[in-house]
């Protein structure tokens, strides 16, 4: 186990394509963290710079106390699970567990006791003398995992290892990765693009976006706190809703309609003084927006707007709204597009709402879990 | 309707063409065999018949009593052997490099070998026997070996890129995150996973080593001739003998048609794998 420290890290592809911007950040012995960032936001270099497969154009790495730039994969003592699991097809299970240990010059009774060992954790005792062709995915990903920890390595890395399973098993072994982390405690640095694994899994998260770091925080403090409009649209899902507004006084002014915004906010976000009068992005998420005539918030403000389309999730329902004030554009290139040129609100109502699309819904929203950003820096305001 | 049977007179228009195909490449081999079967006597009648009048095996023990035949196909097999194993250590690596580590050279470098099997091998030839002859490998089965391993190298490495083409990279990056240097994990890794499409290429180079003539022919004039070479010059105090030149060369030909029949699939996969690929 090992700390992993990356200091100015920059990756340049021939002189022109700047993957990696300036990435510093450390990850805590034992520390689960987590990249996320839309597609080609870097996340999938970054961890392969870690693991030695890509070469680092400038910056500092540290695995443990030593400088690893330019030592080879086979020498960083760090595993790594591949999307696409890489198992080795001529191979069996228990061998494919064993090649590491077997390029390590384990002895081969120790090597044996360890593959039983690994194959008990992941449940793979009965499926030892199979080829990999033989197992059905969520085996495969278990066994790409066995090889990854029979080592004991400093770290494992692992590249979106969960992306090529189906819904149901991805939300099984989400769980079994994570509780095998706690109970192994190997510093893991885990590369997905969905953030609710992201959130889920990791004890911290770096967000990444076009090869710059945009926060490394707790999920909690990401949700609750995003440094900017993109951190705060990219996690939580739904997404935050994004609009222009403007600050008059303690009044918010959301295109024709207006909401007052609580002492508390002002309190805890002392920076949004400064912006009254001027305009500001305002962010709600999904879950403060309800039915004013069904919500259980204690305290809300209210708002009308029409209703373009229900989906009733059974213990929510989605309702897409039109709210009537300039949208704003996170930056989330694989944010899905709109249908048609509205973009709409999302909000999370309670399941006992009444509302069908072409009604006008009260809302209910949360004004104290409001969210403000600068529009010119696009930076929250604290 | 319509629809249908205008589709099954195209159907029948292809297979006939493919008939007329298969039927230009087995008759020669058909009539071949039938000649190697007719009593000497028979051979040379005319008008030609194409079946035999009665089965003879003659034609056969003609050959296989004969000095220069088993000693040329000996020959044969050595060449052919040490020109697939030259060719294969050239060409896997070389191929593996070119296919998984594209650059601007490694296309070249394909394209080069491309265009090398363009050439005529007959303008190859007087190249190839200034070399070997100053090399002093004239008429030496290794001076063959050399100029068939020249022949076959291009074919081969063209075959193995493709094969290599549909190997994913993060094989060999898993190996080497498991503790192998980049040619351990060429060696222990990547070669075991494409071992059949190596088998494929072997028999490629084999064949292309197998049934080589005119090299052979401008390379070597005694010690190491090879069968095709001995079979063209079968002659008798009558002139050509065509009956055991038959018989000799349906013998020579058994094991490629043999192993050819057993991996037809395989060979088949092997020259469509770049085009389907995925």
């Amino acid at each position: 186990m090992a700390k992993i420290s990356l200091k100015d890290i920059n990756k340049v592809y021939g002189d022109k394509f700047h993957a990696i911007r300036d990435l510093t950040f450390h990850i805590e012995d034992g520390e689960f963290m987590v990249f996320v960032g839309p597609s080609g936001c870097g996340k999938s270099t970054a961890l392969r710079m870690i693991a030695g497969l890509e070469k680092i154009t400038s910056g500092e790495l540290r695995i443990g106390d030593e400088i690893v730039n330019d030592v080879d994969p086979k020498d960083r003592d760090i595993a790594m699970v591949f999307q696409s699991y890489a198992l080795y097809p001529h191979k069996t299970v228990r061998e494919n567990i064993a090649f590491p240990l077997q390029m390590a010059g384990i002895p081969r009774d120790e090597r044996a006791r360890r593959v039983t060992n690994a194959a008990r954790v992941l449940e793979l005792t009965d499926h030892l003398d199979r080829k990999p062709g033989q197992l059905s995915g969520g085996q495969r990903q278990r066994v790409a995992m066995g090889r990854a920890i029979v080592r004991q390595p400093k770290a494992f890395l692992m590249d979106e290892p969960l992306s090529n399973l189906d819904a149901k098993l991805r939300v099984q072994m989400r769980a079994e990765i994570a509780s095998l982390q706690r109970r192994l405690g190997v510093t893991t640095i885990y590369v997905t693009h969905d953030q609710v694994e992201a959130m889920t899994m990791g004890d911290r998260v770096a967000v990444l976006k076009a090869g710059v770091l945009q926060q490394v925080d707790t999920p909690q403090i990401l949700y609750a706190r995003p440094r900017n409009i993109f951190v705060a649209a990219f996690i939580g899902s739904p997404s935050m809703n994004l609009y222009e507004a403007t600050l008059d006084g303690e009044l918010l002014v959301l295109g024709e309609q207006t909401l007052k915004v609580p002492s508390s906010v002002f309190a805890a976000r002392p920076a949004i003084r400064e912006s009254a009068n001027r305009p500001v992005i305002v962010g709600i998420r999904p879950e403060d927006i309800d039915d004013a005539s069904v919500t259980t918030k204690p305290e809300f403000e209210e708002i009308d707007a029409p209703v373009s389309l229900v989906e009733a999730l059974g213990a929510e329902t989605m309702v897409h709204l039109k709210i009537d004030a300039p949208w704003v554009d996170a930056g989330d290139p694989d944010a899905v597009a709109e249908i048609g040129d509205e973009h709409t609100a999302v909000g999370r109502f309670s399941p006992a709402t009444s509302v069908r699309p072409g009604d006008t819904a009260r809302l209910a929203i949360s004004a104290d879990s409001l969210h403000f950003f600068d529009p010119e820096t696009r930076v929250s305001l604290w | 309707m319509a629809e249908r049977s205008t589709f099954d007179m195209g159907r029948t228009i292809v297979q006939a063409l493919a008939l007329l195909l298969v039927l230009s490449f087995a008759v020669p081999y058909v009539y071949l065999v039938m000649t190697s079967l007719k009593p000497a006597a028979h051979v040379q009648q005319i008008p030609p018949s194409f079946l035999p009048n009665r089965i003879s095996v003659e034609n056969y023990l003609t050959v296989i009593n004969t000095q220069s035949m088993p000693r040329a196909f000996l020959s044969s097999v050595a060449v052919a052997v040490l020109t697939t194993i030259l060719s294969l250590a050239l060409s896997v690596p070389a191929a593996y490099v070119a296919a998984q580590y594209r650059r601007p050279i490694t296309v070249f470098f394909l394209l080069f070998a491309l265009i090398t099997r363009m050439v005529p091998a007959v303008s190859l030839g007087v190249p190839l026997f200034q070399l070997l002859k100053s090399l002093g490998l004239l008429d030496t089965t290794f001076g063959l070996v050399l100029a068939h391993t020249s022949a076959a190298v291009p074919l081969v490495l063209l075959l193995l890129a493709a094969f290599f083409d549909g190997l994913p990279k993060e094989m060999e990056e898993a190996a080497r995150m498991d503790g192998c240097s980049r040619f351990q994990a060429f060696l222990y890794i990547v070669v075991p996973v494409m071992k059949s499409g190596i088998a494929i290429s072997a028999l490629f180079a084999f064949i292309t080593s197998w049934n080589e003539f005119l090299y052979a022919l401008l390379l070597t004039s005694q010690n190491s001739k090879t069968a095709p070479i001995v079979i063209a010059e079968f002659n008798s105090v009558y002139g050509l003998s065509w009956g055991p030149m038959t018989a000799a060369a349906v013998l020579y030909s058994l094991p490629v048609v043999l192993v050819t029949l057993v991996l037809q699939k395989q060979i088949i996969g092997g020259l469509t794998f770049g085009a389907v690929k995925g």
